[in-house]
């Protein structure tokens, strides 16, 4: 029995692989035909047609691919390591591997189909078409839509580490119980059915949500409510951890921890500031307005934390950053330094609240997703209804506390969108892949630890 | 018994060390008569400079985006070796050995900075003599200011393209330490690395990117794959056989002793090569972005990759096979990442991956003991990368590079294939000198006891955990 499912693994896997070859050569084909064949003539036909090709600002592309970079950085090995120190010793590696592994996954999966289903040319409102399928027609001209100064494959590889992070914060729910082949079928899955379509319906032209005017600046609904959401849908379908409640499950290594939180703030400047996809003051209003944000959030939860349990603890402050940083996401390009400092301050208190009151309604989201994410990310979402303003971009609008109540009610919507999309197409995939291969791993593997269980390796010798 | 064991010691260590400070004083002599003699010649320099200038090439002007990305790009690749070498090195070796691990980045970086200052800089990418070498117009950055050099980066300041340089030539043999891992004795590790630094890496990048013979004939490498990886893969070889193996290989257990660190080393690596690769571009376009994704794309594809050929062939995806995989695709795609699309970058993962793998299952029968797989990873990536960019390279993607093979040209890979022969030749046998030398001068390892107790307490009197 178990040889046999040794061998579907193994057909699987190339089956996979060489999907994947037939899949690079097909796209290759197309890189290898414009250069032999069709070049010259664009180039001949080029000059006399096109009249004011848009230009790439050097200045722009320079803080775009830095951006980009900065917010690899968050996943690996900024939320590795978060992630990493939080789990017992016996599952920091296998912890630590997905979210390594879902970088490598997502990164190819939005090359081939992801990008063209997100951005791709707008289909009913609902998703992107199959034309960007393999990134054909996304070369290196700025596209004026997304942004007109720098190379539309600078700004399709920005927005994949945003693809690349947002199912990476859902391992934080499952952490030390997953089965690695379900984990990854699931994060392939998760990607293509929730994550694109939302992304889609948030940020490309045409989707739906974007029309209604929903403001969201670097992904409070699209990257935070929806992983905080799913991460609640998975807490619930994989239930508790084995001994949950009474067994000392404390975090192995907090420094790690702290390592990984410093790397996550590092690199949300990229994520946040780098949204503005152009180097000026709209990407340094968001600057401010995150690191603001977080410092205040940070503090909040901290305080709280004192004043309730007596001390401040360090992954209290680590916690809180992680928390203002959420909820400053979708606001951080359209307020202003006081109205920052308002949601970090909100961020603190309420995702402190929201992590404290977990333990009584009974589900184990190990590393507290839906605290931070899920609740952070709602708040976030929601005070862009009430504090954005278009003295700081003009190209936003304005919300509750600048005279329109409006914002805010088209706010919850999206919000309402997202929560219950990303809950029910969560709860869907998670008992599709139950069905198929099994979500968790054997008692005996969980004791073991997923370190040595599904990877064969220690972390510490 | 002791006694005498002792005294050899501290008389080969205090010839060591004369004989690093010997080479020290004789660089900043030689810095010394230089910049006078610089001084002196620099007036009819300027001015046949500014006569020539307004009439044969326009003025170059320094744009600021592409300033500002070299120098991000410059302080990415800084982070490569340290902390992200340091800690990649670091968490694979055993316990007792994690600080000198970590340890032999971070000197490096600083030993070959200044040494670059001083006299690299001028051998890489001087005035050429003959295709070989640099000459040594420009030692002590004379003559290298902030105006733009017309060739290298005529949109950013001289100094800076200098300073991003500064940093390939800072980790290209801080990689070669993985294979000296936990034996080699610290003062040899300097001289080597100074020795090596100066008299492999400086001719290599003056062939390949100073105006030299390889360069002329069109051999293309983007980023390093020749410069960095070759010439560091192979040497780590012959470190290897020369240095022999460590106390008790295939007997103890020398498992990884803390693989989360490896694993920070990782992202900090693969972070990091976004300005090694897309930096290579020398400004903030389209080139830099087309080299940005081949470069993501080879990484992800690779360690997927071997994660899968691990699966099958084992029965467990590893950790630490995702890891070596992503470096893998780092390694194999930087000769090409500027002259090949997504979808060529994607070919180059899946071989990296498949090769690299099973380069480094198959070191445990070659019976050599290269600790840290610098050999399989970077030798084996480095070679297929510089063959993979003589059958992938594309003018459809980069202009000023060549088609190759697969694109209708052959004769790029004959090319290619020369450039490798070339560059690992030289690395072999000048290795080879330099090792010898150093060994004569002040002994190649530690002694067996030292080695037992652990290179951290024996050479740097520290533990990494108390």
């Amino acid at each position: 029995m178990i040889r046999r499912l040794c061998t579907i693994k193994q057909s699987l896997l190339l089956l996979t692989g060489l999907a994947v070859l037939l899949w690079a050569a097909g796209g290759w084909a197309q890189e290898a035909s414009p250069s032999s064949a069709t070049a010259p003539v664009v180039q001949e036909a080029a000059p006399p047609v096109v009249p004011a090709p848009p230009k790439i600002d050097t200045g722009d592309t320079a803080w775009v691919l830095i951006s980009t970079a900065l917010v690899l950085a968050m996943t690996a090995p900024g939320l590795a390591l978060f992630y990493g120190g939080l789990v017992r010793s016996k599952n920091a590696l296998g912890t630590i591997m997905q979210s390594f592994i879902i970088l490598c996954l997502i990164s190819l999966q939005w090359v081939l189909w992801g990008y063209s289903l997100a951005f791709g040319p707008d289909k009913g409102h609902l998703i992107g078409g199959l034309e960007w399928l393999g990134l054909n027609g996304v070369g290196l001209e700025p596209n004026a839509d997304y942004a007109a100064t720098i190379p539309h494959q600078a700004f399709m590889i920005f927005q994949m580490m945003f693809a690349v992070i947002t199912p990476a914060l859902i391992t934080g729910a499952f952490a030390e119980r997953i089965k690695f082949s379900s984990f990854l079928v699931f994060t392939l899955l998760w990607a293509t059915f929730i994550y694109d379509p939302l992304a889609h319906w948030v940020w490309a032209v045409g989707g739906w949500v974007r029309n209604l005017g929903a403001l969201d600046f670097a992904g409070g609904t699209v990257v935070h409510i929806s992983s905080g959401v799913s991460a609640l849908a998975c807490a619930i379908v994989l239930r508790k951890r084995l001994g949950y409640g009474k067994e000392h499950m404390v975090p192995h290594n907090l420094p790690m921890t702290v390592l990984g939180a410093s790397l996550l703030w590092f690199g949300w400047f990229g994520f946040n500031a780098g949204s503005a996809v152009s180097s000026g003051a709209l990407a340094t209003s968001a600057f401010v307005a995150t690191n603001t944000a977080t410092a205040a959030a940070a503090l909040a939860w901290m305080v709280v934390e004192w004043m309730y349990r007596g001390k401040p603890t360090v992954l209290g402050a680590a916690s809180g950053a992680v928390a203002g940083l959420v909820a400053i996401t979708p606001a951080s390009g359209f307020v202003g330094p006081m109205a920052s400092i308002m949601i970090g301050l909100g961020a603190g208190v309420m995702c402190y609240l929201a992590v404290l009151w977990k333990s009584k309604l009974g589900y184990d989201d190990a590393l507290d997703v839906v605290g931070i994410h899920g609740v952070g990310g709602v708040w976030g979402a929601l005070a862009t209804g009430l504090f954005a303003s278009k003295a700081i971009n003009a190209a936003g609008a304005d919300g509750l506390f600048y005279g329109n109540p409006a914002q805010l009610g088209i706010q919850a919507v999206a919000v309402l969108v997202s929560v219950v999309f990303a809950f029910v197409g969560t709860f869907v995939i998670l008992k599709l892949v139950d069905g198929l291969m099994g979500l968790r791993v054997s008692e005996e593997d969980e004791r073991k630890g997923l370190d040595l269980s599904q990877h064969d390796e220690r972390a510490y010798s | 018994m002791i006694d005498p064991e002792q005294d050899d010691n501290r008389k080969r260590r205090r010839q060591g060390v004369f004989s690093i400070i010997g080479l020290t004083i004789a660089v900043m002599l030689g810095t010394l008569a230089v910049f006078t003699g610089s001084v002196a010649a620099q007036d009819p320099a300027a001015t046949s400079a500014q006569v020539v200038a307004p009439v044969a090439a326009p003025v170059l002007k320094i744009d600021t985006g592409d300033t500002a990305w070299v120098l991000t790009s410059t302080a990415l690749v800084l982070a490569m070796t340290m902390p992200g070498l340091a800690l990649f090195y670091g968490g694979l070796v055993r316990s007792k050995n994690v600080l000198s691990t970590i340890m032999q980045s971070v000197v490096i970086l600083c030993l070959v900075s200044l040494l670059w200052i001083l006299v690299g800089y001028s051998l890489a990418f001087g005035p050429d003599k003959g295709g070989l070498i640099g000459g040594l117009e420009w030692m002590g950055l004379s003559g290298v200011g902030s105006e733009p050099h017309p060739v290298y980066g005529p949109t950013i300041p001289h100094q800076v393209f200098m300073l991003f340089q500064l940093m390939f030539a800072a980790i290209t043999p801080a990689l070669i330490t993985g294979a000296v891992a936990e034996r080699m004795k610290f003062s040899a590790l300097l001289l080597f690395a100074a020795l090596w630094s100066l008299v492999i890496y400086t001719p290599v990048a003056h062939w390949i990117w100073g105006g030299g013979w390889l360069g002329k004939m069109g051999a293309l490498d983007f980023a390093g794959g020749a410069v960095v990886h070759i010439s560091s893969g192979v040497s780590a070889l012959v470190c290897a056989i020369i240095l022999g193996k460590r106390k008790g290989h295939g007997a103890d257990y020398m498992a990884p002793h803390n693989l989360p660190f490896t694993l920070l080393g990782t992202g900090l690596l693969w972070f990091g090569w976004f300005g090694f690769n897309a930096g290579s571009a020398l400004g903030a376009n389209g080139l830099a972005g087309s080299t940005f994704l081949a470069t993501h794309a080879a990484a992800a594809t690779a360690a997927l990759v071997w994660m899968g050929v691990e699966w099958a062939h084992r029965g467990k995806p590893t950790v630490l096979g995702l890891a070596s995989g992503a470096v893998a695709g780092l390694a194999t795609v930087t000769p090409a990442s500027g002259y090949i699309g997504p979808f060529s970058a994607i070919v180059i993962g899946v071989f990296a991956g498949i090769l690299c793998y099973f380069a480094v299952v198959w070191k445990g029968r070659m019976g050599y003991d290269d600790s840290l797989d610098v050999v399989g990873i970077h030798g084996v990536g480095g070679v297929f990368g510089i063959l993979a960019t003589g059958l992938l390279a594309s003018k459809a993607i980069n202009a000023a590079g060549a088609d190759g093979l697969l694109f209708g040209n052959a004769g790029q890979l004959g090319i290619q294939a020369i450039m490798v022969v070339a560059v690992a030749l030289f690395s072999v046998v000048g290795t080879w000198v330099i090792l010898k030398v150093v060994d004569a001068a002040v002994g190649l390892r530690v002694s067996p006891e030292d080695e037992s107790t652990g290179l951290d307490l024996s050479q740097h009197n520290e533990r990494a955990y108390s």
